[in-house]
């Protein structure tokens, strides 16, 4: 059914999506970068799919600027979309800003609790985070005016309410702020793609679901990993776990209770994606959990490698799907994938160290 | 090295002699001592030139690695976490504590680095994602940062010490001994003292080799003075003797003559005849002596 009347309005957003997907590079355009002995070559070699936006760039630039300028592109790209799309599908687009308005606000607020001039912060934003009311957070200049007064009129403001206070912003420490709000963030648009009559029943929510599902326990293991030898208690772990998932209810428990990284993968052993990946990498990990240990598996992939790998292939399986605007995200998220890899195997070529320039991940 | 050159002002008197013994006692010492030292710095200083080239090459490894796990970072969390970073960060976590060590009198400054164990600023970035790497990057800084204290301490010791070792070799070379017997030595210096600008080998600095010019100056005058009072007592004692002996041999003929008299004239009195003529003789004796001998 779904199929009939999709096309009237998102028909030419898909189409356009599919092909910003033929423009990705391939695995033999890695193999191309990877030969690169200079930046200036690898600008060369991304020529055919960045061109008009590299050539701006001085001879031999930074890593950063390089991939400055690949997210000036992604954004240019997101922007036609989400002025070309309507209804059901244009809502959709925005929920795939709200991530970055969320690191966008972390940053703000961070600023304004150090009393910096937020006015230099607005540069650092994200674009894709961007928002109308952005730069009225700059007005405030204190933590109660900006919640009061500013916080409540972003677009975020449903992810504040009930969950984090103005005395909240003041005490806590904003990487909790950040992933209180993510986890609402991931259960707002977990709620939406599975009850808005446009998307109910639709392929939508079929990818949707799997991915934001995905999402959320990646990040439960995450916070819970990276929370070993931290502060964090236990309490307010659980309270940033996302309340759905494969893992949720049973796992989300028990991995509020994990203490080390045995704990964690008892805790996903249930799944079965999610304990291959803790056999992968070895249930071990050098045994003592801490932060510094997570990533000395022997193959050279770390957990957060394979999840990248998942999330990627996940992306990939979008574009198997029609009628839908997932598509939108799974390419954004290959793009996001493909900036990094540049950037790692730039970083590689500039400092020389080739021995580990294939720990990217291509998908096609 | 001829022994008019230098000398202290000084009277050639048998105090300053012995003032001068001390002085030149002292400054022989001292010159040693200075050598000694000039040789101990010089043996740390290879030492630490040593250590600073191995530093460095470590330095070298230690950085590139540690950029290079900013990129994982950067991979892993997919974005610019270092305004996050710098604003959490209210504490030093990675702290350097100085303190002295003596080296032969000289105080070299020692950077330690320590980590507050208790500060640990930003444990929460990167909760979502890229925490691992984030405290692994970190971890590999703190190495990097370990690396470059140590290279400060190391670099700031040399600076000083090359200085150090610059003005004791400078005292030594002033301090060297004027009597250097060694030929090969004496020639070398002279050469040196013709290459070296007067201002920088400065002779009023020799100062061993004038105590020691003055020492033997004042050595040789006390001894000539010696041997001028000699000569004059030796003068003295003879012309003593001469005199002794005229007188002895005018109160013998006085005798004579009286017992003469005596045998003529029957017995004159002795005393009488004795008294007057002595003085008369000593007077004429002295004047005759003067004359004879000046």
């Amino acid at each position: 059914m779904e199929g009939l009347f999709f096309n009237v309005n998102g028909g030419y957003v898909e189409g356009i999506v599919r092909g910003y997907r033929n423009s990705l590079l391939t695995g033999q355009n890695y193999s191309n970068l990877t030969q690169c002995e200079s930046i200036d070559d690898v600008k060369l070699q991304l020529g055919p799919s960045y061109g008009d936006f590299l050539a701006t760039l001085p001879p031999n630039p930074s890593t950063s600027a390089l991939a400055g300028k690949m997210t000036d592109k992604l954004v240019s790209e997101f922007r036609y979309l989400i002025a070309q799309s309507t209804g059901s599908t244009a809502k959709f687009l925005e929920y795939l800003t709200y991530g970055y308005m969320i690191d966008n606000i972390a940053l703000l607020i961070t600023g304004t609790l150090h009393e910096r001039d937020t006015r230099e912060l607005l540069e650092r934003c994200h674009p894709l985070g961007w928002f109308e009311t952005l730069p009225v957070l700059c007005v405030a200049t204190n933590i109660e005016e900006l919640y009061n007064s500013v916080l409540i009129e972003t677009p975020l403001a449903p992810y504040f309410k009930g969950s984090l206070s103005h005395q909240d912003l003041d005490e806590l420490n904003i990487e909790i702020v950040r992933n209180t709000l993510y986890k609402n963030y991931l259960e707002d648009f977990f709620n939406f793609v599975n009850t808005h009559p446009d998307f109910a029943g639709s392929p939508t929510q079929d990818v949707m679901s799997e991915i934001l599902q995905f999402e959320a326990d990646r990040r439960s293991i995450n916070i819970t990993l990276n929370s070993f030898g931290t502060e964090l208690s236990k309490q307010e772990r659980r309270k940033l776990y996302p309340e759905f998932g494969k893992l949720y209810p049973e796992g989300s428990l028990m991995l509020s209770r994990a203490e080390d990284v045995e704990g964690v993968a008892l805790a996903v052993s249930a799944v079965a994606d999610y304990k291959a990946f803790f056999d992968a990498v070895g249930l071990s990990q050098g045994g003592s959990g801490m932060g510094g240990m997570g990533g000395g598996p022997a193959d050279g992939k770390s957990l957060e490698d394979l999840f990248y790998q998942k999330e990627m292939d996940m992306s990939k399986l979008v574009f198997t799907r029609q009628f839908t605007p997932a598509v939108v995200y799974g390419w954004m998220k290959l793009k996001e994938q493909e900036i990094r890899n540049v950037t790692w195997i730039s970083e590689c070529i500039a400092q020389n160290q080739k021995e580990r320039i294939g720990n990217f991940i291509s998908v096609f | 090295m001829s022994g008019a050159v230098g000398r202290e002002p000084v009277f050639p008197t048998r105090q300053s002699l012995g003032l001068m013994k001390a002085k030149l006692k002292g400054a022989e010492v001292g010159h040693s001592l200075l050598k000694r030292k000039s040789e101990a710095l010089t043996k740390r200083f290879r030492e630490i030139t040593r250590r600073i080239d191995e530093a460095k090459q470590k330095m070298g490894r230690v950085m590139q690695i540690a950029a290079f796990s900013l990129a994982e970072v950067s991979y892993a969390v997919g974005g610019d976490i270092g305004y996050q970073i710098q604003e959490s960060a209210k504490q030093a976590r990675f702290r350097v504590r100085a303190k002295n060590e003596n080296v032969s009198g000289v105080y070299l400054p020692q950077f330690e680095s320590y980590t507050e164990e208790g500060v640990n600023d930003f444990g929460l970035t990167g909760l979502g994602k890229g925490g691992q790497q984030i405290q692994r990057c970190r971890e590999t800084y703190a190495r990097a940062v370990e690396t470059l204290v140590e290279l400060a301490s190391l670099q700031t010791a040399f600076l000083i010490l090359d200085e150090v070792i610059k003005v004791v070799n400078r005292r030594v070379n002033a301090m060297r001994m004027a009597e250097s017997t060694n030929v090969y030595e004496a020639s070398m210096l002279s050469f040196l003292e013709q290459r070296i600008p007067s201002n920088v080998c400065n002779l009023p600095y020799r100062i061993e080799q004038d105590l020691a010019n003055t020492y033997q100056d004042i050595n040789s005058e006390l001894d000539e003075l010696d041997r001028e009072e000699f000569y004059r007592l030796k003068k003295v004692s003879n012309k003593k003797q001469r005199d002794n002996a005229a007188a002895d041999a005018e109160i013998l003929a006085a005798r004579e003559r009286a017992a003469e008299k005596a045998a003529q004239n029957g017995t004159p009195p002795v005393a009488e005849s004795k008294e007057p003529e002595p003085e008369t003789t000593d007077v004429l004796g002295e004047q005759e002596d003067n004359d004879v001998i000046f």
